[in-house]
């Protein structure tokens, strides 16, 4: 068995902090949804993730993208980067970069659940036959911090602020129910100190399509790890649905095994 | 009922040439010796790119090994993976046949269709399509061991006649199986014919109601060889010991680390979503049966390791005959064991325990005859390593059909 071997002190550098552990869900309405999967090149396997955690071979990125209609935090859109792992026997995301279209949703995610959220400019459009998704950096320099210092890799979106473009075409109807959700270990200082807290998004589709998607543009600096390259993208889909973030249940410690770190909050 | 031993041929980080050599020869030795105790079969997998849980992409290699190394035990060549981008099913076919006239007879072929993406995307293989060709080849390979003039115009797969030979020697063919890791594929198994070669953990209940919906549905199948294998076999550990808690010591962890590598494996689901694929696989299944409708083990809290399998081969005799028992009620005809996970438990204490489990419990579940057969040389295979001699007419002892 393998573990991540990130250095816990530099993941916490950027990490979002949680002052108290919410007791109430969260609910998104009218959510699109984008979810991509591609597989990273091997030196990213270990090293982007923290020991508690465990890689998966081979390794993959998990890309996630909502456009909300209706939520607590109004009308917003987000795009979550997570490295796929195990949390002991678990299938699990780190995630190692978000970002959110408004400021309160940047605030929310951050604080009730430990994304590491820096507002950007989110542009998911779906066509007849195609759904196209873009990420950029709000300010002026082109380096977002996005997750964390500013880019320094990537492809074609280097230096433009453009974080992330991709197309996926010719949808292809599934069923609701063949789609798998996978939940997210998110860091972020608590108040029982710095911990992987468990976010496990409850998903109420009402249509899913699978399609062919394109990476165009990828700065993985922008995103808080510069190891990351996304090379082969593996399988995308589009939902419509509705989505509950239910308030946080377990946290785990990012230096130790799930079986030895694990705290239950709630 | 029937006892196995089953390979995924896991090797310890750090890999090494060493490594993986010391657990291909350890698990060799394994077969040696329970072939002359009296073991039913030894299965070994295929599997590719599965760091640590399975190095075992050539499965009918080391069979070819085992067959050329033992005298009675049967082969199970399982599963092959009916995907074309991994295996065409002529060479399927050309090399069951083989093994089975290298193993004078021995052979058992188990059919699968792979669940990690791993595996699948490795190949770029389309898993939409996985099924509709394990279902293909599953139909074509028992013309081809029987047909001399074989031709096919299928969905996934076609040739013009051709004669597929050599032809296996146990006439009309090796009885055939399929593995069954997701719920359901036990019908699929009972439409066709197929034996059920179970490799993924059930309880007990679940397990029976499998089971009894197999037999009942076999019992009308249309098979696609020329006989019907009815037979269920499940998968387990064992490690048999005197002292219960010894057993538990030394086998648990074994367990543990085997369904932790497996829980770690990138299943199709997970990757790609798809209708063919509606359950994770292995670590699917166990996890269900760990969480619990009341809530007392939350299949979100992830400090709860992955479920040990009820009715687990971990204990002294005295525990594996009433464990065993128990798996006899529910209808299994047989059970695969695996012996060992990463090395973690040293040869020496493997081989014993093999010879405990023999002396002490296959006996309990043998009638007169097979304890007589058990003891006595196989009569219908012979020497053929001096003399070249050709093989025998009459199938060896121990086959299962």
């Amino acid at each position: 068995m393998i573990s991540g071997t990130a250095s816990v002190d530099e993941l916490a550098a950027g990490a979002p902090e949680i002052a108290a552990f919410g007791t109430e869900s969260v609910r998104l309405g009218g959510v699109t949804g984008l979810s991509l999967v591609a597989e990273l090149r091997r030196p990213a396997r270990e090293a982007v993730l923290p020991p508690g955690l465990h890689p998966i071979v081979p390794p993959a990125m998990s890309l996630l993208a909502w456009d909300v209609s209706e939520s607590p935090w109004g009308a917003f859109s987000a795009a979550f980067v997570r490295v796929v792992c195990r949390s002991g026997a678990r299938a699990r995301t780190f995630c190692v970069g978000a970002a959110a279209s408004t400021h309160d949703a940047v605030a929310g995610l951050r604080s009730q659940f430990g994304f590491p959220a820096h507002q950007a400019e989110i542009s998911l459009r779906r066509h007849y036959d195609e759904v196209d998704l873009r990420v950029s950096a709000e300010d002026d320099d082109g380096r977002s911090h996005v997750g964390g210092e500013g880019g320094s890799a990537g492809r074609n979106g280097r230096g433009n602020g453009l974080m992330l473009a991709l197309s996926a075409l010719d949808p292809d109807p599934l069923s609701v129910g063949d789609l798998q959700h996978v939940g997210s270990m998110n860091l972020a200082h608590t108040p029982l100190g710095l911990r992987l807290v468990q976010v496990e998004t409850h998903h109420e589709p009402s249509r899913v399509e699978r399609l062919a998607a394109r990476i165009d543009a990828f700065d993985a600096g922008a995103w808080g790890q510069p190891l990351l390259d996304p090379y082969w993208a593996v399988s995308c889909s589009v939902s419509l649905e509705d989505v509950e973030i239910p308030a946080i249940r377990f946290v785990c410690d990012p230096a130790l095994p799930a079986a030895e770190g694990t705290e239950r909050v709630q | 009922m029937k006892f196995g031993i089953f390979y995924e041929l896991s090797v310890p980080r750090p890999f090494s040439r060493a490594n993986e050599r010391l657990t291909y020869h350890n698990a060799l030795e394994q077969c040696r010796v329970a072939d002359e105790l009296g073991f039913d079969h030894v299965w070994a997998v295929e599997h590719h790119f599965l760091e640590e849980y399975s190095h075992c992409p050539a499965p009918e290699v080391f069979l070819t090994a085992v067959a050329a190394q033992t005298q009675r035990i049967r082969v199970g060549h399982g599963a092959v993976v009916c995907v074309p981008e991994m295996n065409n099913p002529i060479r399927v076919a050309e090399r069951a046949a083989a093994l089975d006239i290298i193993s004078n007879g021995r052979l058992e072929l188990g059919t699968a269709r792979s669940s990690t993406w791993t595996e699948l995307g490795g190949f770029c293989a389309d898993p939409d399509d996985t099924k509709k060709t394990w279902d293909e080849f599953c139909r074509v390979i028992p013309q081809m061991w029987t047909d001399d003039d074989f031709g096919w115009e299928g969905a996934r797969f076609e040739m013009p006649a051709r004669n597929v030979i050599p032809k296996p020697f146990q006439e009309p063919h090796p009885p055939m199986w399929v593995t069954v890791t997701t719920p359901g594929t036990e019908l699929d198994a009972a439409e066709r014919g197929l034996g059920c070669l179970g490799v993924s953990a059930a309880p007990f209940a679940e397990q029976e109601r499998r089971t009894t919906e197999y037999y009942r549905r076999v019992a009308n199948c249309d098979p696609v060889g020329s006989f019907v294998n009815d037979q269920v076999h499940t998968l387990n550990f064992l490690y048999c010991h005197e002292d219960y808690r010894q057993a538990a010591a030394l086998g648990l962890p074994m367990v543990g680390a085997f369904s932790m590598s497996n829980a770690h494996l990138y299943f199709t689901r997970e990757a790609y979503p798809t209708r063919a694929y509606q359950t994770l696989g292995n670590a699917g299944a166990a996890l269900r049966s760990r969480g619990t409708p009341n809530g007392s083990a939350p299949v979100d809290d992830p400090s709860v390791a992955k479920g040990l399998p009820e009715g687990v081969g971990i204990g002294d005799p005295d525990h594996l005959v009433r464990t065993i028992r128990k798996w006899e009620d529910v209808g299994v005809t047989g059970i695969n064991f695996l012996l060992n996970a990463m090395e973690m438990i040293p040869q020496e204490q493997v081989l014993d325990s093999l010879r405990l489990f023999a002396t002490e419990v296959i006996p309990q579940f043998q009638t007169p005859d097979e304890r007589a057969a058990r003891v006595q040389a196989p009569t219908s295979v012979p020497d053929v390593s001096a003399t070249g001699a050709p093989a025998p007419s009459t199938m060896p002892a121990g086959a299962s059909r």
